[in-house]
């Protein structure tokens, strides 16, 4: 692993000269001397709590409003005004902490200044206290993990696709990109239709199956059942990159996946989602008995699982101590409640608390919903924890983070609403925007809990400086209509030109009617994975707008 | 002067340095103490980052930090600068609702 062309999650600025010349005379010595006294609170504040129950006092002014900062060096609390006093009686007594805050302050420079080492000292306490629960992830094993999970990735890269020809379709008017081809709506379908065109075009999914990984041939003689979904996947793979471009019927494959997944076995209209989960699901049970291994989600090494598993982490803080207990839970995709904020802007001005008066109505936001997904919760008054440390149940406050990412992440959009209480569904209409470049870096646990413990300059266990948490978008499934009667539709991102896939008709579009589409799922891939899945595709579409409808046309 | 020669004497005697502590000292004594202050910060720092205050002062900072440039600007700068623009943009909602906690804490501490 290269870390020299990793890049850095934040960066350090430069200590002035004073902080420098302290470090070189004390070293680490000041720092260690405070870690008793730090406190951090449920916010995430620290404090440097003296030992008496005094408030801390400006000791040339008496002060106790302002700021105080400690001194370093001699234990002296001051304010402001007041620490130049300090600094110019004691040469060298430049660095001082705030006290209310733990920020390291130069006297001299009268400003903030910053070190890893001492951000690392408060913060230490804390992680010491922190009580981590793996749900199937050891920190032991994590090194090891990482780098089965890197090499993977680079397993994952086509060896034979490489040999395989493009394929152009000379019947075709225009040269659409390789795989690209429509499917028949069998009977109220089009759930399985949309999420299969974008399961078809995941790079590493894609690359598995079309290097042959799974074997059909061998794979028929070992299994006993007649059905294998595997099987079945592999022969669509087959058929949509044969360069053929009439609608295929994926009939086989339906009836295999009912076998699979039997409470959904109708021709009524299903939730595509569900259909995505139920069918990464079959692809990691039927793995799992080939392979006559019983894995857990967080180092199963089948396909499903190396491409959309990654670690969620919940961490749950007392609200009267600061006590946290973290868990971490393995992942295939992230459901996301709609960020109500176009609503917000009318709520509040009506207490008249918004600030700049502005009543403009604000879209919801894909980035809104993740903000959402990570922000403290606390939870109600009837969910109270029992804390270890307080040793009684207390109100705490619950906050999700990515502990890692997967190679494909499958953002799920909550849009359809059961009430219990009223016993009914309804669907959430409002457009949510969505970017087509996704940095998922601020929703990394490293980032959340840097940013809960007041910016630290941290080196973070775990750090996700190995995998990138740039994405690109590569799928959109969309649904329009009613709760009940519906439509899915997928628009596909293909060498930078999106393409509308629904059902049998495939027709080119622009990026302004995705960005309007009412999104249901979105796939974003890694971006290196994504930047070269577009140069193995191959075939450039060169279409002209009088062309851009494929002469294709599909029953339904 | 009147004050005890150990002191030096304050920039700005605008304060009588009595030996006595004033109203307002015992009160914000006594909400220290109790953790009251804590809480009202908590409440404060909520109720401010929920109304866009916070946003508006970290827009606030950033503009100014693009004027003076990025190395000639000190946090003492940032909070002189700061400061009164703050104060003024606070929300008289928000000034309501803290001012009635205090009152119901000081109620509650019978002093």
């Amino acid at each position: 692993m290269d870390l020299s062309a990793v890049k850095p999650r934040c960066s350090v600025p430069k200590p002035c000269n004073h902080l420098a010349d302290y470090k070189l005379k004390y070293g680490l010595t000041g720092y260690d001397s405070l870690q008793d006294k730090f406190v951090t609170g449920p916010n995430g504040k620290t404090t440097v709590c003296t030992a008496d129950k005094k408030i801390p006092r400006c000791f040339f002014c008496d002060g106790y409003r302002e700021r105080l900062y400690l001194c370093l060096i001699c234990s002296s609390v001051s304010c402001l005004d007041h620490t130049l006093l300090d600094t110019r009686s004691d040469c060298g007594h430049d660095i001082a902490v705030d006290i209310n805050r733990s920020e390291l302050y130069c006297g001299r420079c009268r400003d903030q200044v910053y070190d890893p080492d001492f951000d690392t000292a408060v913060v230490s306490k804390y992680k010491k206290d922190l009580i981590v629960h793996s749900n199937a992830f050891e920190s032991i094993g994590e090194r090891s993990s990482k780098r089965r999970r890197l090499s993977s990735a680079i397993d994952l890269d086509l060896k034979k696709w490489k040999e395989l020809p493009c394929i152009r379709d000379q019947r075709a008017k225009s040269c659409y990109p390789i795989g690209l081809r429509g499917l028949n709506n069998l009977g109220n379908t089009c759930f399985m239709n949309s999420v299969l065109q974008a399961l078809l075009h995941v790079p590493p999914l894609r690359n598995y199956f079309l290097s042959g990984r799974h074997n059909r041939g061998t794979c028929q003689k070992r299994s006993l059942d007649r059905f294998c979904l595997l099987c079945d996947i592999d022969i669509i793979f087959s058929a949509m990159f044969s360069g053929d471009r009439s609608p295929y019927s994926p009939a086989q494959f339906l009836y295999s996946w009912w076998q699979h997944s039997a409470n959904l076995a109708s021709y009524e209209q299903q939730d595509a989602h569900e259909f995505f989960i139920s069918l990464l699901d079959g692809i990691h049970e039927k793995e799992n008995k080939l392979r006559d291994t019983n894995n857990d989600a967080a180092d199963c090494p089948c396909i499903a699982h190396r491409v959309f598993s990654g670690l969620l982490r919940s961490d749950v803080t007392c609200l009267t101590c600061g006590f946290t207990s973290t868990t971490y839970d393995p992942f295939m995709d992230i459901s996301l409640h709609l960020d109500p904020s176009h609503c917000f802007s009318t709520e509040t001005t009506n207490k008249g608390s918004k600030l700049n008066g502005s009543t403009s109505v604000s879209t919801s936001t894909l980035i809104g919903c993740l903000d959402l997904f990570t922000k403290p919760e606390k939870l109600g008054s009837d969910q109270k924890l029992h804390c270890q440390n307080c040793q009684q149940r207390q109100d705490s406050s619950k906050q999700l983070s990515i502990g890692r990412l997967p190679l494909a992440l499958c953002l799920q959009v909550k849009r359809f609403e059961h009430s219990l209480v009223r016993k009914t569904s309804r669907k959430i209409d409002w457009h949510l925007q969505f970017p087509f470049s996704l940095d998922m870096s601020p929703y990394l646990s490293s980032s959340i809990i840097r940013k809960r413990l007041g910016n630290r300059i941290l080196r973070f266990d775990g750090d996700e400086t190995d995998v990138s948490a740039d994405y690109e978008i590569f799928a959109v499934v969309t649904h329009s209509g009613m709760l009940e009667s519906g439509h899915y539709v997928t628009y596909l991102r293909l060498k930078n030109q999106w393409y509308r896939c629904d059902d049998a008709w495939i027709t080119e579009v622009d990026e302004a009617t995705v960005r309007a589409s009412q999104c249901y799922m979105v796939f974003y891939v890694q971006k290196m994975l994504y930047h070269k899945a577009n140069d193995e595709i191959g075939c450039a579409p060169s279409s002209s707008r009088r062309d851009s409808l494929l002469s294709v046309v599909g029953c339904c | 002067m009147r004050h005890s020669v150990n002191r030096p004497p304050t920039p700005d005697a605008a304060e009588d340095q009595e030996k006595e502590p004033t109203l307002q000292e015992i009160i914000n004594i006594k909400l220290i103490e109790s953790g009251e202050k804590e809480r009202l910060m908590e409440l404060l720092r909520e109720r401010l980052t929920e109304c866009g205050w916070k946003d508006e002062m970290k827009a606030l900072c950033r503009a100014f930090i693009k004027k003076k440039g990025r190395n000639n600007v000190s946090v003492d700068d940032l909070v002189h600068v700061i400061t009164p623009k703050g104060r003024a943009s606070v929300p008289d909602s928000v000034k309501a609702e803290l001012l009635q906690r205090i009152r119901t804490f000081l109620n509650s501490a019978a002093l």
